[in-house]
């Protein structure tokens, strides 16, 4: 670029160099303008919930930051193509290039600054919203600031102690557990608006990822494993939950849609639900934060007790005939 | 190699390619489960759908698996498939003849009716010799009795029946040992139950995966796989056509 700016400079000469700058600000200033502004508030997945809006602020950072990058790769592939062009029969090779120590400091110090911010800014994003509604494991070290996990038995709203519903992906449906309105479970999932909820996500089964797009929430759903999300759904309305995990031929199958309700709403819907569920939530195994078949007391006494030797409804040993 | 050999290797290296690819699509086409059309059978805005349940499926290179039989409204026969078609805004009234023994369910939430037409179905037992009076039925225990073989899920729709098996361990022992379970097979009077619910289809047609929640795919990884996933067996589809 230096070559080609000085080779245009002099008396009466366009000064490429200077025109390349000036352009380059001010296109790049008024694309940052619009990124952020006109194209920000839809980007995905939108502000639905703390972790979705965090998802959405931290790509629109990242956008903005990008902006001027590509408005200065654009600009001066343009100006390359429309201002050095080489001309008919110009047979001249261009003019050799030489190693800047200036150029080359300049951009290492650039680009390692840059990275080594958005490693901070990323780390943040991580942090402040709660593990930015990914799964955290079994012992989540981000928490909504303020909440605590004091009863699992019941729950008030705006209350510090937080909202839990476990999560169980089986193939190929999913429920949902409410362990603090007696433990019901059901094929809906409701969440109260402006509630800070706790998602326990696990599988009875193989490995399922659960992912409330709108909700900015995604955590993988593993057997035997509690994996701890977090969000605060903003507003009410629908959205939807499918499997991430390519867990079998109806994996494609595996999604359904959500409800955000007001908490007056929710509350009600938890009634409602309590005790339309009553008789079956008597044969549900006591509440625990992982599902294991080979553990729960229950599971193949019926078998047991009659001698069938069928299928026991658990996990099979693994040197029985016809695995795949 | 010369210019005409190479060209040759070529063509026929590429003809290979083609007609694996063609082989594989027709092989898999070609073993996807026929489907039972009930469209035609519909009247006064119900329609009357027929399955069985089985052991073992006989009738497959895959004697051992477990799975679903539907009667063909033409034939009157019990064809293996688990595909079947409905009109839509319709009254479906489903009969299951249930011939399998029993198996926990690995969730007990699907011990639930939940869906059907009054929240219920209605079971019949027979031993063998004598059947019961058809009763309504709204929740099994599958882990204090023996009491489900399998589940019919619709998840699309919100709608799961658990399929009642036989409970006496001389009835599980007895079962028909040869599919589908029929006269001819003189197997039909075998112990099983009868389970029938009713449904309503929805107003737009499209297709309705379903499902058996039972791990009843016995010797699979998590019980689940062999006939819990493969379709003709304990999964397949309605569609709800117009």
């Amino acid at each position: 670029m230096a070559t080609e700016a000085g080779a245009s400079s002099g008396p009466g000469r366009r000064r490429d160099g200077l025109w390349l700058a000036v352009s380059w600000i001010v296109l790049s200033v008024a694309c940052c303008f619009v990124v952020a502004l006109v194209w920000g508030p839809h980007m995905p997945p939108g502000a639905a919930s703390t972790s979705a809006a965090g998802q959405q602020y931290s790509t629109r950072v990242l956008a903005v930051i990008a902006t001027p990058v590509v408005v200065g790769i654009l600009l001066y592939f343009g100006w390359a193509l429309t201002f050095w062009r080489q001309k008919p029969g110009d047979d001249t090779d261009a003019a050799p290039l030489h190693g800047n120590t200036a150029v080359q400091a300049t951009w290492i110090i650039a680009t390692s600054a840059i990275v080594l911010s958005l490693a901070v800014f990323g780390t943040v994003e991580l942090i402040t919203p709660a593990g930015a509604g990914s799964g955290e494991g079994p012992q989540p070290i981000w928490k909504p600031p303020g909440t605590t996990t004091a009863s699992a038995t019941s729950w008030t709203p705006g209350s510090k102690n937080i909202l839990q519903v476990q999560v169980i992906g089986q193939q190929w449906a999913w429920t949902y557990r409410y362990p603090q309105f007696g433990g019901f479970e059901t094929t809906q999932l409701a969440l109260p608006v402006g509630q800070p909820v706790q998602l326990n996500i696990t599988s009875l089964d193989v490995i399922h990822g659960f992912w409330a797009y709108s909700l900015g929430v995604k955590a993988d759903a593993n057997p035997d494993v509690n994996d701890v999300a977090y969000t605060t759904p903003y507003v009410t309305g629908d959205f939807q939950v499918r499997c991430d995990e390519l867990c079998g031929i109806w994996h494609g199958s595996m999604y359904d849609t959500g409800e955000v309700l007001s908490v007056a709403s929710f509350l009600k819907w938890t009634q409602a639900t309590r005790v339309r569920l009553a008789d079956v939530t008597k044969l549900l195994p006591p509440y625990a934060a992982t599902y294991d078949p080979t553990v729960v007391a229950s599971m193949g006494k019926v078998n047991a007790a009659l001698g069938l030797t069928g299928a026991g409804g658990g996990f099979y040993n693994p040197a029985d005939p016809e695995q795949p | 190699m010369s210019l005409p050999a190479r060209a040759v290797t070529l063509v026929v290296a590429f003809l290979l390619v083609v007609a694996g690819v063609v082989f594989v699509a027709f092989e898999f086409i070609g073993a996807q489960p026929s489907l039972e059309n009930y469209t035609s059978q519909a009247k006064d805005g119900q329609v009357n759908v027929t399955l069985m349940t089985t052991a073992q499926t006989t009738v497959t290179n895959k004697p051992d698996w477990v799975s679903y039989f539907i009667k063909n409204p033409a034939t009157g026969d019990f064809d293996h498939t688990t595909y079947f078609a409905v009109p839509a805004s319709t009254r479906v009234n489903v009969t299951i003849l249930g011939y399998d023994g029993c198996t926990p369910l690995r969730n007990p939430l699907w011990g639930q009716v939940a869906g059907t037409i009054g929240g219920v179905e209605d079971v019949s037992f027979f031993n063998g010799k004598t059947a019961t009076p058809a009763a309504p039925l709204t929740t099994f225990d599958s882990w204090a009795n023996c009491s489900v073989q399998h589940t019919f899920a619709i998840p699309g729709l919100g709608l799961n029946v658990p399929v009642a098996s036989v409970t006496t361990l001389k009835e599980n022992n007895n079962l028909c040992g040869t599919s589908p379970c029929t006269a001819a097979n003189a197997d039909a009077n075998s112990p099983h139950t009868v389970v029938t619910f009713s449904f309503m289809t929805p107003k737009t047609p499209g297709t309705y995966r379903w499902q058996c929640f039972v791990p009843c795919g016995l010797g699979y990884v998590d019980g689940n796989g062999g006939p819990m996933g493969t379709p003709g067996y304990m999964m397949g589809e309605m569609e709800v056509r117009s």
